[in-house]
């Protein structure tokens, strides 16, 4: 398969379309390479958005337990707990009224107390029972086992995500009478927290059923927390697994975080952020870069329709103008005043209709000057001198007494008078296919089948013999008129083979004819002045012979003309 | 003088006077250094004749003085005496919330010296509801046979013979150290313990106080 490319009758348009296909290329490329990058982008700064709020979301968890740990601490110097725990058996009720206004205190909303043992002495909730002893128990056992100032993890308190911290109360430092634990709720409103901070929407999933996740908490919508949830069914074993969720047609970049728990299955905390989001901002850049490339596109193309035309007014112009020179008109000159290429082109374009101008002027002085069939061999093939043998009809034709007419005519008429003889005479033997060979004075010299062969050169030559006849007669008739003498003429004409071609110098030569057949022809001119004859027109036995048709002619005898030893049969060419 | 008593004790005993019936027994305790331990209170506990009364001697005190109880550590035989002094310009609030014995001696003045007697043995923690810093342990034990070592770590105990149940206690220690042994008549057993003690996590006095001589 080819390819093929449009073609374009105007440059304007050409240029346009190049330039503008360039620029539409490069400017498409630094688009996509753009948006390519800003979506990559966008998906990177999304995932450190997400490991950021892992990490925040961790240390959010982890300032609460540390607050809640200070504040324990804090409770473990009160008087009035200490003054409770004294009595032999500590009033449940009064320590659990105590915790309570505790919770006011410090903002945890859980505050229970166990002994040493981690039996559960008292407790702020009476939702808390000892049903939610487990986790705070593990978690006492661990601290009392290395000794740590306090223990904190993850856990359900009626089925609700909690972060448990257990705290000693010491009696005094480092003896410990009883541990604190301290729980506070991951709920919508720690999750709206963790947006807040993080501007991610958060879901806490519960995978304890995993064929069924709960979703614990969530900034989220119910339905859009529901996907959460099932995408964590579908995700539950990875492990900070990175990802991008569709919800409800928006893309989110999601970051799967496990959470562990105390004695339960892992909790999956969800953080998200819709990519869209993340795009907003290269969004903004790449409309800014769409509207400078329409913009570019634009200048762009005026640009290009202003070189173009530019160039093309100029070429338009030189077409008009060669146009014009093709038509024969040299006389117009191009004015393009420009320096560069094309002004040169122009300059080199009128000195070109310069040139053609000349030789035009020269071919034409040449058609005059010669005959036009002379003038086209001559300037067909190299002008050469030397000739050709080739039989020719020679016709000579003369005025009778011209010599004594121009004695009586003054000169200026004489010439007059002459060109129009001369005139009329030419246009019959041209048209009859004759080639003047030369004017010698009133005398007309012309060639039938020279230079260009004719099939019957010779009944051409009759036929304009009886032409200019008629033409003479025509032109007397004219002359009479005016008041002016009538013209008589003579005309001979032979047929010989004679040699044609250029004769002369090398700097200056004429096309013509010479040989004995040459001569013969002036004799039979200068024959018509016998009156014995009583015919203006005599021609050869040859001629006759060569013409197809000769037409009526007279004999005449035979005759010996001067310089010739054999005498030639001759006619009169009757009209 | 607060450690008059126990050095007063343990030079009696080191010497061997007065004379008493029975076997000398030489403790000496060291730690996971090599360091001798101070503040560990070694006792016999007998085995088979029943404790003995109380001796009448004068109780011992434990003084509330520079906002510090002093002694750190005192030794007292179950259904002693303890008087608690103070000796500061401040009141105090000595209390304990240990099983032996839930105490307190609520905002007392100084010049006051509450007496209390201690008939549960175990460990009695004492802490002080003001100053937060304040710590004080009274070991009551079911036995007369008791010394509490000095910075030398080694005590010198004397009993009848008969079967005993060694204990040592010693604030950093994670659980009592017991060891049973048959005392026989005459001499002196040589007995040397290495104790792993946990860091001293006692907490110092809030800033700014100002520490009023020890």
């Amino acid at each position: 398969m080819s390819l093929r490319l449009p073609r374009f009758r105007r440059f304007s348009l050409r240029l346009l379309t190049l330039l503008l296909g360039l620029l539409f290329a490069a400017l498409a490329t630094t688009y996509l390479l753009v948006s390519r990058a800003n979506q990559s982008n966008a998906l990177a700064h999304s995932e450190q958005n997400l490991e950021l709020g892992a990490r925040i979301f961790d240390e959010a968890t982890r300032q609460r337990v540390e607050f809640l740990a200070r504040s324990a601490s804090v409770l473990s110097g009160d008087y009035a707990i200490r003054q409770v725990l004294l009595a032999e058996h500590p009033d449940a009720r009064t320590l659990g009224s105590s915790l309570q206004s505790y919770t006011g205190r410090v903002g945890a909303p859980v505050i229970a107390l166990f002994d040493s043992d981690q039996q559960l002495l008292a407790n702020s909730d009476i939702a808390m029972d000892n049903e939610n002893r487990g986790p705070f128990a593990y978690l006492i056992q661990l601290a009392t086992r290395d000794g740590l100032p306090q223990a904190s993890g993850f856990a359900y308190l009626n089925r609700e995500l909690h972060v448990l911290v257990v705290v000693p109360l010491y009696a005094p430092y480092p003896e410990i009478a009883a541990w604190f634990g301290l729980a506070f709720p991951l709920d919508h409103a720690f999750a709206q927290q963790i947006k807040n901070t993080t501007r991610l929407d958060a879901t806490f999933v519960s995978t304890q059923d995993v064929a069924r996740p709960r979703v614990l908490a969530s900034t989220l919508p119910a339905r859009e927390a529901g996907l959460v949830a099932q995408a964590v069914r579908d995700n539950h074993r990875a492990q900070n697994r990175l990802g991008i969720l569709e919800l409800s047609g928006e893309r989110y970049v999601t970051l799967f975080k496990s959470q562990e728990m105390l004695g339960d299955e892992p909790v999956a905390v969800v953080l998200q952020r819709p990519l869209s989001a993340e795009l907003a901002q290269a969004r903004e850049l790449e409309n800014f870069i769409l509207l400078i490339s329409l913009a570019a596109l634009a200048i762009a193309t005026v640009a290009a329709l202003w070189i173009a035309r530019g160039v093309s007014q100029p070429v338009r112009v030189l077409a008009a103008h060669t146009r014009l020179v093709a038509a024969g008109d040299y006389t117009q000159q191009l004015d393009l005043r420009r320096e560069d290429e094309l002004g040169q082109l122009a300059a080199a374009f009128n000195q070109m209709t310069l040139g053609l101008a000349e030789r035009d002027r020269v071919r034409d002085l040449l058609g005059k000057v010669v005959s036009p069939e002379i003038a086209a061999q001559l300037l067909r093939s190299e002008v050469r001198l030397g000739g050709e043998e080739r039989e020719v009809t020679v016709l000579f034709s003369d005025l009778r007494d011209f010599t004594a007419l121009s004695e009586k005519l003054p000169p200026a008429e004489v010439l007059a008078l002459l060109n129009r003889y001369l005139d009329r005479m030419s246009a019959v033997i041209e048209r009859h296919g004759g080639v003047i060979d030369k004017f010698i004075g009133d005398a007309i010299m012309a060639l039938f089948g020279a230079p260009m062969a004719s099939p019957d050169a010779a009944g051409q030559a009759l036929a304009a013999a009886r032409g200019m006849a008629a033409a003479l007669a025509e032109l007397n008739r004219e002359l009479v008129a005016e008041g002016r003498p009538a013209l008589a003429i003579g005309v001979g004409i032979n047929t010989a083979r004679v040699v044609a071609g250029n004769m002369g110098s090398k700097t200056r030569l004429n096309y013509t004819v010479i040989g004995d057949g040459v001569n013969l022809a002036a004799r039979l001119e200068a024959l018509t002045k016998e009156t014995v004859y009583q015919t203006q027109v005599i021609t050869s036995e040859a001629t006759v012979r060569a013409a197809r048709n000769a037409g009526p002619v007279r004999a005449l005898g035979n005759v010996t003309v001067k310089g010739k030893t054999e005498a030639v049969a001759i006619f009169a060419v009757e009209a | 003088m607060p450690r008059s008593l126990p050095l007063l004790l343990f030079a009696l005993l080191a010497a061997g006077a007065p004379p008493v019936r029975g076997a000398g027994l030489q403790v000496n305790l060291i730690d996971g250094k090599g360091a001798p331990v101070e503040d560990a209170v070694v006792s016999l506990v007998p085995l088979d004749a029943a404790p003995l009364a109380v001796t009448s001697a004068p109780p011992p005190e434990i003084v509330q003085q520079g906002e510090q109880f002093t002694p750190f550590v005192t030794a007292v035989q179950a259904g002693s005496t303890v008087v608690f002094p103070n000796r500061d310009k401040v009141l105090h609030h000595v209390y304990s919330l240990s099983k032996p014995k839930k105490f307190e001696l609520p905002l007392y003045s100084p010049g006051q010296a509450e007496r209390i007697v201690f008939d549960q043995p175990g460990l009695v923690t004492l802490g002080c509801n003001i100053h937060d810093w304040m710590l004080a342990y009274l070991v009551v034990v079911p036995t007369p046979y008791f010394a509490k070592t000095g910075s030398p770590g080694s005590v010198a105990l004397t009993a009848p013979p008969g079967r005993y149940r060694l204990e040592i206690w010693h604030p950093r220690l994670a659980a009592l150290l017991t060891s049973e042994l048959s005392l026989g008549e005459g001499g002196v057993t040589p007995l040397d313990f290495t104790l792993q003690l946990k860091p001293d996590r006692r907490i110092r006095r809030a800033p700014g106080a100002k520490a009023t001589g020890y």
